[in-house]
């Protein structure tokens, strides 16, 4: 493997130049040529410096664990059995939107003699906004984390060599393409014309850069078996992890749902007598907060906090998927 | 670490996997490592031990998708710490860059839908590489074999060790198989026995039922009703209490 | 990957700045270049400042498109004023117009108002024929962005007109394009036209 170094030198006068990741140009600190890199030459990168000590990172885990519905004597029996640092590599991108949407909303209205008008309200909205996106750029695995939730913090290479840094294996490329792919859902989700009549959009990749950010796993057991918890190393928020659930709360919930849901039911049905679409409501409702609690009945034995692969249903996780719909709608998502 | 010659004074200079430019340590001068040449192995250390292993695996088996109690009833008959061995190709197509992974081998995991690398610390895989006593699964694919089939033009390509514990299972009389990722404790199985949701279901629909037809009684006869949906509060929370515990 | 000494294509001395900027201007025979897969050079023209400094001064880089343009059909709800043939040179839904597109890393509100002000009424300015002292802002649009954009700048005219825009079928040519670098003085209250 001899023949993999490459000197860099300066072609005009010979002398050594140094060249960072992602720049196009240098300037020759003996002869100040301007010196121009061609073909690959990487990403900017950066590290995110470690804020966190051992004892916040498990501190983080047992605040969460006393949270929510997880297992009543998890306090008691869970123990912890390993806690350490980690850098994960992500992509970073800020992708501009430049472009219009037109169309139109149609509204309905009742006037005071039980009539339905339609009526049709036109829309242009311009998109002009620069978004920002990341994403872990090598397989996640069982870590529950697909994306950065904090972009600030004091930047160091400081750490880099005490913690294992996981490498970067995915293609920057396909970072680029969703960057792009996000950037233009979310300019027209913030624009939110139901009908579009004309869209011109125009994306232009601004920035890309590699940023490692310290993650801190926390292994504890419980019952023989061996959970996982992630815990940012800047802001010290916990980011993902696993944790036994409590029949009792499971049917707690179904008793509290099935109750709640039929007499709802029972209600818009009662009700059916003013008009025939409050008892379709009504069942609506029901069956809505039937499946909501059975859906925490079925799978709240693990409670899941974070983004995995298989993402099973719990009560909070239901909740925070419909608030997610509601703020992607919004367009103010990330 | 791997390590290569100064282009300059050709003193000895090592570097890590993801490293682009390093600096000799003797004559300061920057050096670019050109990767598009050459093949490398590379390896994820073992961040998962035995016991741990065993302890994911029963948190998987107690997991709401499983059997219940798998995690109790489930005898492990055996379990093997294997270096799994992956290509990763990355290719400059037309300016764009690829990452591919093909396998390096016949055998194949259960469970893993796609071939990936898990995420880890990879290092590079030389004398100096401490297997810790894992069974080296053999290539029996050569690496150059994919290399002219492959798309664009080269920027890296490497063998790469992936760390797993191969586990065998039985549980009502049937052997099973899972894959435990070693180094971030993802698991990956094929078949499994699985929890029917049937008993959930009967139980919620049941609640509903009773109580909407409770709700349109409480219209005729309030006292009924009232005194009914009492008696099928504290069934409900029985019938759930028993199906979530045992079922 | 290649590192090469960046060498203007024309009179091939050494280009010599201590700014990263995707446009290289040799001062020696006054030719700018840029390096996008390729060597090109890049068709210029400096503007003069008006009058004797009061504030810092810069040169704020724009591509100027020249481009024909064909509106086939439109559908205004509201309006009734189309007001697009009017500042064009032309009839009938055609005709030819400049379209200045800001090159430099701006906010996108700077960014929209100066392209939409200068592309409405063309800025008029005597031109010179180097910087002189006068630094100039690195240019960071390339110019088939700037292409892209200068279809986004003509919909936001159409568009921020009385009415709502529902349909715009048109299409736009780019005949040539030009880097014009416009003086600018740097006041308390932000960036404004000095010539």
């Amino acid at each position: 493997m001899t023949d993999v170094s490459v000197a860099l030198n300066c072609p005009a006068c010979g002398g050594a130049i140094s060249v960072a990741e992602g720049v196009d140009t240098v300037v020759c600190s003996y002869c100040s040529s301007t010196l121009f890199i061609e073909g690959d030459r990487g990403v900017t990168t950066i590290a995110f410096r470690n804020r966190l000590s051992k004892q916040r990172a498990v501190d983080a885990s047992r605040r969460w664990w006393s949270k929510g519905w997880k297992a009543r004597d998890l306090k008691r029996a869970g123990k912890i059995v390993e806690v350490y640092p980690i850098y994960l590599p992500f992509w970073r991108a800020t992708t501009r939107v430049a472009g219009w949407i037109c169309g139109y909303e149609i509204r309905r209205h009742t006037d005071s003699k039980g009539r339905v008008h339609e009526q049709k309200v036109p829309k242009e909205v311009m998109v002009l906004r620069d978004y920002q996106f990341s994403e872990i750029a090598a397989d996640p695995g069982d870590l529950g984390i697909r994306s950065l939730r904090n972009f600030s913090g004091e930047t160091s290479f400081a750490d880099f060599d005490m913690i294992p840094t996981f490498e970067a294996t995915n293609s920057r490329d396909d970072a680029v393409a969703h960057a792009k792919q996000e950037a233009i859902s979310r300019a027209r989700s913030s624009a939110g014309i139901p009908r579009v009549t004309m869209e011109r959009l125009h994306i232009f990749p601004r920035r890309l850069s590699m940023v490692y950010y310290p993650v801190w796993v926390v292994r504890y057991e419980y019952r023989e078996r061996m959970y996982l918890t992630t815990v940012d190393g800047v802001t010290g928020m916990l980011l993902s992890g696993r944790a036994p659930g409590d029949p009792l709360f499971q049917s707690l919930a179904i008793t509290a749902g099935s109750s709640v849901g039929g007499l709802l039911a029972a209600l818009g049905i009662m009700l059916s007598t003013v008009r025939a679409e409050v008892a379709f409501g009504g069942i609506l409702a029901g069956l809505a907060v039937l499946y909501l609690t059975y859906r925490f009945f079925r799978h709240g034995s693990e409670i899941i906090e974070g983004d995995f692969r298989h993402k099973p249903a719990s009560m909070s996780q239901t909740v925070k998927e419909f608030q997610d719909i509601a703020r992607t709608l919004q367009g103010d998502y990330r | 670490m791997a390590s290569t010659k100064c282009p300059k004074c050709a003193a000895p200079v090592t570097f890590d996997t993801g490293t682009k430019f390093v600096k000799c340590s003797y004559c300061e001068s920057q050096i670019f490592i050109d990767r598009s040449g050459a093949g490398f192995y590379y390896a994820v250390p073992f961040s998962v031990a035995e016991a741990d292993a065993i302890g994911l695996f029963k948190r998987w088996a107690a997991g709401p998708a499983r059997a219940k109690d798998l995690d109790k009833h489930a005898q492990i008959a055996g379990i093997r710490k294997q270096y799994f061995p992956v290509y990763m190709f990355k290719r400059d197509v037309k300016g764009r860059e690829e990452v591919l992974v093909e396998p390096a081998g016949s055998t194949t995991l259960p469970g893993l839908h796609k071939l990936r690398i898990p995420a880890g610390d990879i290092k590079i895989f030389d004398e100096g590489f401490d297997i810790g006593g894992a069974e080296l699964v053999k290539p029996d694919i050569e690496m150059l074999s994919y290399m002219d089939s492959l798309p664009g033009k080269a920027k890296e390509q490497a063998l790469v060790y992936f760390p797993i514990w191969r586990m065998d299972y039985v549980f009502d009389q049937k052997r099973f198989e899972v894959v435990i990722d070693a180094s971030t404790g993802e698991i990956f199985s094929a078949n499994f026995p699985a929890r029917s949701s049937t008993a959930y279901m009967v139980v919620a629909a049941a609640g509903f039922v009773a109580f909407a037809l409770e709700g349109l009684l409480a219209l005729s006869s309030l006292a009924v009703a009232a005194s009914l949906m009492a008696l099928t509060v504290v069934g409900i929370f029985a019938a759930s209490y028993y199906v979530a515990r045992r079922l | 990957m290649k590192v090469v000494q960046v060498r203007c294509p024309s009179c091939n001395s050494p280009i010599y700045s201590k700014q990263r900027d995707r446009l290289f201007y040799c001062d020696k025979c006054n030719v700018i270049h840029v390096r996008d897969g390729g060597v090109d050079k890049i068709d210029f023209e400096i503007g003069e400042f008006k009058s004797e400094p009061r504030e810092e001064r810069v040169y704020v880089p724009f591509w100027r498109l020249y481009c024909s343009f064909v509106i086939r059909s439109k559908r205004v709800e509201g309006g009734h004023v189309f007001r697009l043939v009017s500042w064009m040179r032309g009839e009938d839904g055609s005709g030819t117009l400049f379209i200045y597109i800001p090159a430099a890393d701006l906010d996108t509100a700077m960014f929209k108002r100066l392209a939409v002000e200068f592309t409405l009424s063309s800025p008029k300015y005597n031109t010179r024929l180097n910087f002189g002292s006068t630094p100039r802002m690195p240019t960071v649009i390339s110019r088939d962005e700037a292409k892209e954009l200068a279809d986004f700048v003509v919909v936001t005219m159409e568009a921020e007109k009385p009415g709502v825009l529902q349909r715009l079928d048109y299409s736009l040519i780019v005949n040539s394009t030009k880097m014009i670098y416009l003086p600018f003085g740097i006041g308390p209250g932000g960036m404004v036209p000095a010539f």
